[in-house]
């Protein structure tokens, strides 16, 4: 049977795992989709809550999932979880 | 007992000081534990006065990403913890100081500038400074014994770099490892001199130990066990080498000392009133000192371990992060949020090429522990099993398990005896299992079918076992935190009763929202609940089964609730609860969708640099494949070139330089 929820932790998870971030940038220095120079911490700091800005706004557009930026995390997170909830608070604020 | 009356503080009397100042809540130290603090308690107190005392001349920094920063990955602009002005932001008032005592009779501190601070609630989260050689030995404030901690002594590191072709790093932890890869990034001749026979021999067992440092040989690094330095030798006060106690001496131009950390306790000393410590000033889980209204977090605070029953430091980032909201939520008088488990220790790396993991205490040995390892696929997989509860995990091979979720099997205390295979050959593919386990659980409480579910299924309802260590200190927990469950009962049947027929209104959720709130804050709630569900059989057993259906009404009533849509989103807000049955992912339009993934050929250096992606089921999200535009990923060819011109090996956190 194919398995349709695979797509996302859920949201205590991904709370956990941005607290867990040590900032070391090894998730961003992989991303094929960064265009623009964004910081970790903006990062962090916007997918967990306030306004979204421009720069993380296109990312978060332009982040197609392929999921680079998991095997370089050294605590052995998924940034590809996190920005998927990134694109859902910004689909929520309808900054489409 | 957060009541206490408000004490006066005469001290402008008292000591004719020029100036006096008083805060709500006062951090001392803004490091990661102290800033975290500050911006929690910030949430849950918008108008507390909040004030932050440091010595520390620069913001927030993220200190384990100082290693990247070692070997110019990173600029100092990208170490920030917190966006820059996140404390004037969050109305948080930073004092560069020394906190030179606590009055904690009269409640105040004061500066060593005769400054002082009235305090109603005072966080300690002075943190830790490196230990460096002992005392004693000779030549050990040479130039060029160094230690890296701070910020600072990373600047020294590169300024120092280009004079220095061969380097000695003493010491058998992570820290040590990690310098040495850094070192070896640079192209420097680098000596490890470890005290003992094996590399961290308190959490790695010996065939690990072996696998890491034939890895570090093969990196180049010439590793000297059991040995120590006795001395160092200088010329004109600069390091020219080091005598080991085999009476070796072994030229070079850096020392570097990683042995270790002391938590930074010297207002402990300067408290009027006792404040006990041990390896760090103790504390309760809720974060609180022997002395009422000082609290301490992060590095500085030693808490019980649940498996010892000593009182030990966790210097940690992760555990500082987690310490700093529980001590936030103390500080605040939010106890139903103070109540949260810490869960065992874990600690996960990249060494190279080689990842790292540790949860738990995977070298534990008892009578009735059980001890599987695999060494499979190049790595090294070591499980401590009791009674089918994973107790302790250690592994080590190319790729990194998912660190977080074995750390939730181990606190929660799933049964494992499905995924042992799994979790043993390195193959756990933990968003699938959590995933299948939430879906099951839900289906089960929909249609009631929870006490009675089959045997074998992944689920919670279990005999209880004989209780093994790390699972009566999640029962005393669970124990404390499902006390406040009873008060509100009587709003969720409420809820459950308004919210069911007409879930998609938007008026109606308002009043839903406000019952909601007297609830708990997200998102330790889910965890809570589901706590006391499966994790923990022994509180639904023991309370007889009104409470659980109780509880299982109150899972119901969550799932109606979920896919309301709200404007307004953050993973923080109350909104934005997430139930683990639904996800709560709300369905996306079509047409959004469609514009934000479009369906392009593969973009190839992605597919080949995730070896593990396919493993991982991460492109099972959408069932095709979506890439960005054509023009796009010329352009981005352009800049991974580029990219791979400053980082040699490309392959990040790999410091070994190539070619």
């Amino acid at each position: 049977m194919p398995n349709p929820v695979l797509l996302h932790k859920t949201g205590p998870q991904v709370m956990q795992e941005l607290q867990a971030c040590i900032g070391c940038n090894e998730c961003l220095l992989a991303c094929p989709a960064l265009a623009e120079p964004i910081t970790i911490d903006r990062l962090n700091h916007e997918t967990l809550s306030g306004p979204i800005s421009g720069p993380v706004a296109r990312f978060a557009r332009a982040c197609y999932q392929c999921g680079a930026c998991v095997p370089p995390c050294p605590v052995g997170l998924h940034r590809d979880a996190m920005m998927m909830w990134l694109k859902v608070r910004l689909l929520r604020s309808g900054g489409e | 007992m957060m009541e206490n009356e408000r004490a006066v503080v005469p001290i402008g009397h008292q000591m004719g000081m020029p100036q006096l100042d008083r805060a709500d809540i006062l951090i001392i130290g803004n490091g990661i534990a102290g800033l975290t603090a500050a911006i929690e308690a910030r949430r849950l107190a918008p108008d507390k006065r909040i004030v932050i005392i440091t010595e520390q001349i620069h913001p927030t920094i993220n200190t384990p990403a100082l290693k990247q920063f070692a070997i110019g990955k990173l600029e100092r602009e990208q170490l920030l913890a917190y966006p820059a002005g996140t404390e004037r932001a969050e109305r948080i008032h930073v004092v560069n100081a020394h906190v030179a005592e606590i009055h904690a009779n009269s409640k105040y501190i004061k500066t060593s500038n005769n400054y002082g601070f009235g305090y109603d609630k005072l966080l300690i989260a002075t943190g830790s400074a490196p230990q460096g050689l002992p005392e004693g030995t000779p030549g050990r404030n040479f130039d060029g014994v160094c230690t890296l901690h701070r910020l600072q002594d990373y600047l020294d590191l590169r300024r120092r770099l280009t004079e220095v072709s061969d380097a000695v790093v003493i010491g058998g932890g992570v820290h040590a490892i990690e310098t040495v890869m850094g070192l070896l990034y640079w192209g420097i001749r680098v000596h490890w001199l470890i005290r003992g026979a094996t590399f961290m021999s308190r959490v790695l067992d010996e065939t690990a130990s072996e696998i890491v440092l034939e890895h570090v040989r093969n990196n180049g690094c010439k590793v000297y066990t059991n040995t120590e330095v006795v001395g160092v030798v200088g010329r004109i006060g600069a390091v020219a080498g080091v005598i080991t106690n085999h009476k070796e001496m072994i030229p070079c131009q850096l020392v570097l000392t990683c042995t270790g950390t002391n938590p930074v306790m010297t207002l402990a000393d300067h408290c009027t009133l006792p404040l006990k410590k041990e390896r760090g000033i103790i504390v309760d889980d809720q974060l609180r000192t022997s002395v009422p209204d000082i609290f301490a977090a992060g590095d500085v605070a030693a808490l019980k371990n649940p498996l010892t029953g000593k009182y030990e430091p966790r210097a940690l980032w992760y555990a500082a992060v987690a310490q700093a909201r529980v001590a936030a939520a103390s500080m605040t008088g939010h106890d139903d949020l103070a109540n949260q488990s810490f869960g065992v220790q874990w600690h996960a790396t990249h060494l190279g090429e080689l990842s790292m993991l540790t949860v738990g205490s995977p070298l534990e040995t008892g009578p009735n522990i059980m001890t599987l390892t695999d060494t499979s696929q190049g790595g090294y997989r070591r499980m401590a099993i009791i009674d089918d509860r994973l107790i302790g995990y250690l592994a080590l091979g190319s790729a990194q398990p998912d660190s977080l979720a074995i750390k939730q099997i181990i606190d929660e205390g799933h049964p494992i005896r499905d995924i042992t295979k799994e979790l043993l050959k390195g193959s756990f593919d933990a968003r699938r299992y959590l995933s299948q386990r939430h879906t099951y659980m839900a289906q089960a409480m929909l249609t009631g079918k929870l006490p009675s579910l089959p045997t074998g299924k992944p689920t919670g309802k279990l005999p209880a076992p004989a209780l093994p260590a790390p699972m009566t200190t999640s029962a005393r927990t669970s124990q404390v935190r499902s006390q406040p469950l009873p008060a509100v009962s009587m709003p969720t049947e409420n809820r459950f009763g308004v919210s069911a027929p007409m879930p998609a209104q938007p008026a109606a959720s308002m009043p839903i929202q406000a019952q909601r709130d007297t609830d708990a804050l997200n998102p330790w709630r889910v965890e809570r609940r589901t706590d006391t569900l499966m994790a923990n059989p022994a509180i639904s057993l023991s309370q007889g089964p009104t409470r659980q259906t109780d509880a299982i009404d109150r899972m119901q009533t969550q799932i109606p609730l979920a896919p309301v849509p709200v404007p307004a989103s953050s993973l923080l807000e109350e909104d934005e609860e997430i139930s683990p049955f639904t996800g709560s992912l709300p369905a996306l339009p079509r047409q959004v969708v469609e514009s934000t993934l479009e369906p392009v050929p593969v973009y190839r250096d992605a597919a080949q640099s995730a070896p593990t992606a396919s493993g991982r089921n991460l492109w099972s999200y959408s069932g095709k494949q979506a890439v960005v535009r054509r023009e796009r990923q010329t352009r981005q060819e352009e800049n991974s070139a580029e990219k791979v011109e400053r980082h040699p090996s490309h392959n990040l956190w790999s410091y070994v330089r190539k070619g």
